[in-house]
């Protein structure tokens, strides 16, 4: 694929088009917890990473998340990933059973880069929850993905996560983002 | 017998007489029984934060969290909001967060370094040791009336460390840290601080979970519980059920509420472990499995923890709220916000001489097994809230919960070097001692009653 600002107007809507596509399917499978097919649109390199947050001055906003390798909520490659997935369907993941209901959202999606079959794509993102009879989370923010066109598909090599909280106002995080 | 709803109703009607906050008793040591509406009575809790968190010694922070002068972590003590800082003079302060103006918060960035702290409503102007620098219009407004020495930010009345762990106490009357401590508090510490020089890894991971602050504190003694809330996390492989429902466990009891409870390793197999790693660079035990057995037998460690306390794998609790995580790699602060919520503050500790790759496999340890997202600690949660909310029933609330496992069955032995420890199966002893003690706390008026009242460790039969 040619650099992202060598495509033409309908180039560019075509590829948005496609991407939408994908990333509205891949919400779908997580909230019909469809995880085992969800898994299998992940990369074998996947990085999947949601840092920590916490109130910064403006002078130290650079500070906002912690760095790679820091303390994280999710640092995972796909080993961990299949490890969430293998919980949830393991029969007594208490968190999850009865399961919660959840609704992603996926808004503002941008394509902002483009390296080969690496594609860089922003979005806003809104996850609903609700569990039992009175829980309800909801979490709002920022996905960073690199999609990859693997066999003419798109798979997802990357999800960096920034959440628009810095105590998770929530019992856990036993969801996927 | 299980006691029929019309049981229920007659007991309902004698607590009914006298409000939760009355009670003369709320935990029969003799029984194992506490009334469960101190998990929700908001009278209760009120009082737990003048008798509990305004009286104790609270953590807040690791010194290398606030390297510089400057450096600054915001925490809680109770529902006080701290300021907690390095001063020009290297000290570390511990500054109530409100302006003697309004009280309006002077500080509002959760961590960072600062030259003072401004307060964003008039401009009263704080140094770092809370000194009040300047007031806008003093001469003009205030035409020079005004008390400056007398309005600097309220400090804690006494901030002390123990091995890079800074503790604050809202109370003059508090004993000193190492006394409040005791051989137990310390060694809690020490489980962390004995694996070498430490820093925290940037990032406390916080969240908020709807349940009393005491049930998110007596799990950590509850190795009852992994098999069942924590199988689904046995499955993934992440953890193995040897490490999660180990047989053999030792609580060791200490003044004021500290306690450690869960696996302990027998002489025998410490000796085994001793030939196995002595000797060896311990960061660098390969299996994290082996990482708390392998720096454990080092001189040093064996020289600080003591001959007991050197087998514990257990989980220290420095009372009121601190849990120290079995393998000295985390601490988690349960700070209370309100009776019906808490949040949960992670702390990771590695040693500063750990190899890039050592340090990289405890944290990912860490943020697998531990925090909001992890594994392990997803499950539990959602016992807390529950048991909460089982708590809250009109008639519900009346019937006690049981504390009972193994009450009388065993033995606290005494080891010739002073320390001591049950060892035996599972069994509820931490929870029994954590809430006798803490009754000892809601029912001393001063430091000075619960100083002369309080218990001393067990001894004998427990």
């Amino acid at each position: 694929m040619g650099a992202l600002e060598d495509l033409s107007l309908q180039e560019n809507m075509l590829l948005q088009y496609e991407v939408e596509q994908f990333l509205y399917h891949e919400a779908r499978l997580l909230d019909e917890r469809r995880f085992d097919e969800w898994l299998e649109l992940l990369t074998e390199d996947v990085h999947y990473w949601m840092p920590v947050r916490r109130t910064t001055m403006v002078r130290e906003i650079e500070k906002e998340f912690t760095a790679p390798g820091a303390m994280a909520f999710f640092d995972d490659d796909k080993k961990y990933l299949t490890m969430r997935v293998k919980k949830m369907s393991a029969g007594n993941a208490w968190s999850e059973d009865p399961p919660s209901r959840t609704r992603h959202f996926v808004t503002n999606i941008r394509i902002v880069d483009i390296q080969g079959d690496d594609l860089t794509i922003e979005t806003n993102f809104h996850l609903y929850r609700t569990r039992l009879d009175s829980e309800e989370d909801s979490w709002i923010g920022r996905r960073e993905d690199m999609l990859r066109r693997v066999d003419g598909n798109f798979m997802i090599a990357r999800r960096h996560i920034f959440l628009e909280q810095t105590v998770i106002m929530a019992q856990n995080m036993s969801n996927l983002f | 017998m299980y006691p029929s709803l019309e049981n229920l109703t007659r007991e309902g009607d004698r607590m009914a007489e006298l409000d939760v906050i009355a009670r003369d008793s709320w935990f029969d040591a003799d029984t194992g029984e506490l009334d469960r509406r101190v998990f929700s009575d908001q009278q209760l809790y009120q009082e737990e934060l003048k008798k509990i968190f305004a009286r104790a010694w609270n953590f807040m922070c690791h010194e290398s969290q606030i390297p510089d002068p400057g450096s600054f972590f915001l925490n809680r003590i109770g529902d006080d909001h701290v300021i907690v800082v390095r001063d020009r003079k290297n000290q570390v302060q511990v500054l109530l967060n409100s302006c003697a103006h309004r009280g309006n918060t002077v500080c509002r960035a959760d961590q960072g370094k600062t030259r003072s702290f401004f307060c964003s409503y008039h401009g009263w102007n704080y140094d770092l040791d809370g000194k009040l620098l300047a007031i806008p219009g003093e001469k003009d407004f205030y035409r020079n009336d005004i008390d400056r020495e007398a309005l600097g930010l309220a400090t804690a009345a006494q901030v002390s460390s123990y091995k890079g762990f800074v503790f604050a106490t809202l109370d003059p009357a508090a004993p000193p840290l190492e006394e409040y401590l005791g051989w137990v508090g310390r060694l809690g510490i020490d489980s962390i601080a004995a694996r070498g020089e430490i820093e925290v890894v940037d990032g406390i991971q916080k969240n908020r979970v709807r349940c009393n602050w005491k049930l998110a504190v007596d799990n950590l003694f509850d190795w009852y519980h992994p098999k069942v809330t924590h199988g689904s996390a046995m499955r993934t492989g992440l953890v193995s059920v040897a490490d999660m429902y180990p047989l053999n466990q030792m609580v060791i009891l200490g003044e004021y509420g500290h306690a450690i409870g869960g696996p302990g390793v027998s002489e025998e197999k410490q000796a085994e472990l001793t030939e196995k790693f002595h000797g060896k660079n311990r960061s660098e035990a390969a299996d994290r499995r082996d990482y708390h057995n392998a720096w454990k037998t080092s001189d040093e460690a064996r020289e600080i923890l003591g001959p007991v306390g050197v087998r514990s794998r257990g989980h220290p609790n420095i009372f009121p709220n601190l849990w120290i995580t079995l393998g000295g790699t985390q601490a988690c602060l349960r700070i209370p916000c309100g009776p019906l919520e808490t949040e949960l503050w992670w702390f990771t500790f590695v040693e500063k001489s750990m190899s890039a790759e050592a340090k990289r496999d405890l944290i990912q340890a860490a943020t697998h097994i531990f925090g909001p997202a992890g594994l392990l600690e997803q499950d539990d949660g959602e016992n807390w809230s529950h048991s909460t909310r089982g708590s809250i029933g009109t008639v519900t609330g009346r019937r006690p919960v049981n504390l009972s496992m193994g009450r009388g069955h065993d033995k606290v032995k005494a080891d010739p070097s002073g320390q001591s420890s049950i060892e035996t199966v599972i069994n509820e002893h931490g929870q029994r001692w954590t809430y006798r003690c803490w009754q000892e706390w809601m029912k001393a008026d001063s430091w000075e009653s619960l100083i002369e009242n309080h218990s001393a460790a067990p001894t004998g039969v427990v």
